[in-house]
């Protein structure tokens, strides 16, 4: 019944529908790009942070910038939850020299003093991906791993290769100090504090013992997602809170997948608008439709109907187009997502003014529509509702009609 | 023989804008079961109130309705349309069927809402359009019938739930004379055949002649009553 009754009305039925659809597809395919965007930045921050690496800094806006002492980085690893920690000497001023007459000077502008074993097996999928050669171990002194800008100019060949001598020069030290070339790091494309692209990393040896103090230390955790609780004991280490700040990139993660995701219901929330809207087009159809039928209820209740049967029918109508455009609509949805991705992904590629000296190449902006299962049904689930309650009203004044009048009504 | 409808001093009154127009004004008769009966009267002189009113589809002002035992006044909404679904037929003089549906699916109806399955509800319609001599037309729309087919068509939707008490508005009112002698012939073969009760309104008094009794009916009262030499003893 409620099906002939569609079908035989067919340019406004299918205007009704067209109404679910356009709602139903807003919803989801709003909710995929934001889903798509989310999942964009949560895997480039994923990148450029190592999950399960703490980075701990001395000092805090309160101190300003300290140093660490082999004391410190002894508690930081007697901390439960730390499987390694690893001190990192920043070296103020240094600067690299290709081993020859005319010496070049490399890109190197964090020259790091760090020990090899452990840096290796704190963020093995930065320090694996190298263009040449590998890490070396821990007892080979005056090696140097470098990062893939320092010798590789506009994306050509390397200037050093893996077995040449490269001079360093530090304040400080009158004479100037060889290494050898044990490494060339791949170029890392991301942006965060794992970008290598402009580092050397020299053994931690080459500094003697007296005289550290360290600039960073880096802590793995055995389960980022204890992270915060981790990162609170090793505070509690210290006396002075203030005397050490502790970047947790999972809070930091989190934090801004909240955002995202508070940005995507929003999103979604104006999608539901135009749902909203195509009700109010049901609501109004249905109300012409009940009058134009008035006869037609008459006969069904004359025949025996009861008032709730003819509320069923006209329930059943509404809820016919409510399901009938929420499926085109989930199609639809996925074609406007990927059509939308497609024009958007333009406006998100990364401009290339080289205002900023040392400006990483990030990699350009792929936005692609993920299509989370759950949105995909509150969209159907909400439509037929929308479609249920805005016909309730015609249904119920079909229902209500009185049988005489009703089949009095020309 | 028992007695299936019965009134007693039914009034009915209806407003018009600012005005009470009464439609029945104390009407009282009954109804045999089987019976064949004819109320004549001419237009405005209450007789689709009474059908109405016989029919459950509105209930008196005043008075008594007894319907197969029951008493209208006391039963719900609910429980008048289920009265109606089960026990009553409604033939109309526009044929009031359905236009989007065809005759069978129209013939079906009262089975569907009765919650019949589809398919003995289509072998039912099947028969009660092959008893009305329309097998052949079974799947055309309203539009596409002449007016005594769609007339046939409202009289098998009528008998389908077979009802105790099928009540004709006019049946024959707006169809030419041929056609509306044939559906009253047919209207008295089912009622000899199949033993429903008949109540046919009209002003028509050739037609009424065929009844087994005649009620005359005027502004809203029974002015008398006769026994055709035609009708049933």
């Amino acid at each position: 019944m409620a099906w002939e009754s569609l079908t035989q009305r067919r340019l406004r039925s299918s205007l009704t529908t067209l109404g679910v659809v356009v709602g139903v597809a807003t919803i989801i395919s709003l909710a995929a790009l934001g889903e798509g965007f989310r999942v964009e930045i949560k895997q480039r921050m994923q990148e450029g942070f190592e999950l399960d690496v703490l980075i701990i800094i001395p000092g805090s806006f309160a101190t300003g910038i300290g140093k660490f002492t082999p004391e410190d980085v002894e508690a930081v690893r007697n901390v439960s939850g730390v499987e390694l920690a690893t001190p990192i000497i920043t070296i103020p001023d240094a600067k690299v020299y290709t081993y020859e007459e005319n010496a070049t000077r490399l890109k190197a502008f964090t020259v790091s003093a760090v020990n090899f074993t452990e840096m290796l097996k704190l963020l093995p999928h930065r320090l694996n991906a190298t263009l040449e050669g590998e890490i070396p171990s821990g007892k080979e002194n005056d090696t140097i791993v470098l990062g893939y800008k320092t010798c590789v100019f506009n994306d050509t060949e390397p200037i050093v290769h893996v077995g040449d001598n490269v001079t360093v020069q530090i304040t400080g030290i009158p004479f100037n100090l060889t290494f050898r070339v044990a490494a060339i790091l791949e170029k890392s494309g991301t942006s965060g504090l794992t970008n290598f692209d402009y580092w050397a990393f020299i053994p931690l040896n080459t500094i003697q013992e007296e005289q550290r103090t360290y600039n960073l230390i880096l802590a793995k955790v055995d389960d980022p997602e204890k992270s915060e609780e981790i990162a609170r004991s090793i505070e509690n280490n210290f006396d002075n809170p203030y005397s050490i700040s502790i970047l947790v990139p999972v809070a930091f993660m989190r934090e801004v997948d909240r955002i995202l995701g508070f940005i995507q219901l929003f999103l979604t929330a104006i999608a539901t608008i135009s749902l909203l809207v195509a009700g109010i087009g049901i609501m109004n159809i249905m109300t012409v439709s009940v009058m134009e039928r008035t006869r037609e209820i008459g006969i069904l209740k004359a025949i025996g109907a009861k008032s709730r049967t003819v509320l069923a029918l006209f329930l059943s109508e509404a809820l016919l187009v409510g399901v009938i455009g929420g499926v085109i609509g989930i199609f639809a949805g996925y074609g406007l997502s990927y059509g939308l991705a497609y024009s958007l992904s333009r406006f998100l590629q990364p401009t290339q003014q080289d205002t900023v000296f040392r400006q990483t190449e990030t990699q350009p902006m792929e936005l692609n529509p993920v299509f989370p299962f759950e949105w995909i049904l509150i969209a159907f689930l909400f439509a037929i509702l929308v479609c249920i309650i805005f016909g309730l009203y015609p249904a119920r004044k079909a229902a209500k009609l009185d049988p005489v009048k009703a089949l009095r009504y020309e | 023989m028992k007695t299936i409808v019965e009134l007693e001093n039914v009034r009915k009154a209806y407003r018009m804008g600012k005005v009470i127009v009464p439609a029945l004004r104390g009407v009282s008769f009954e109804v045999r079961e089987g019976e064949f009966l004819a109320v004549l009267g001419p237009s405005g002189s209450g007789k689709s109130t009474l059908l109405h009113l016989i029919g459950c589809l509105d209930r008196p002002d005043e008075g008594k309705i007894i319907i197969d035992g029951l008493d209208v006044l006391k039963l719900s909404d609910e429980e008048l349309a289920e009265l109606r679904l089960r026990k009553i037929g409604f033939v109309f003089q526009f044929f009031n069927l359905l236009p989007r549906l065809t005759a069978i699916r129209n013939v079906e109806l009262p089975l569907l809402i009765a919650g019949v399955s589809d398919k003995e509800a289509r072998e039912r319609a099947m028969e009660m359009l092959r008893l009305v001599g329309l097998e052949a037309r079974v799947n055309h729309r309203p539009t596409e019938l002449s007016g005594g087919e769609q007339q046939r068509v409202a009289i098998a939707r009528a008998l389908i739930n077979n009802p105790k008490i099928v009540l004709a508005d006019e049946p024959t009112g707006n169809l030419d004379t041929k056609s509306g002698w044939e559906i009253v012939q047919l209207m008295k073969r089912l009622n000899e055949e199949e033993g429903q009760t008949f109540i046919v309104v009209t002003h028509d008094p050739h037609i009424a002649e065929t009844a087994d009794r005649i009620l005359y009916l005027r502004d809203g009262q029974i002015e008398g009553e006769k026994k055709p030499r035609g009708g049933k003893a």
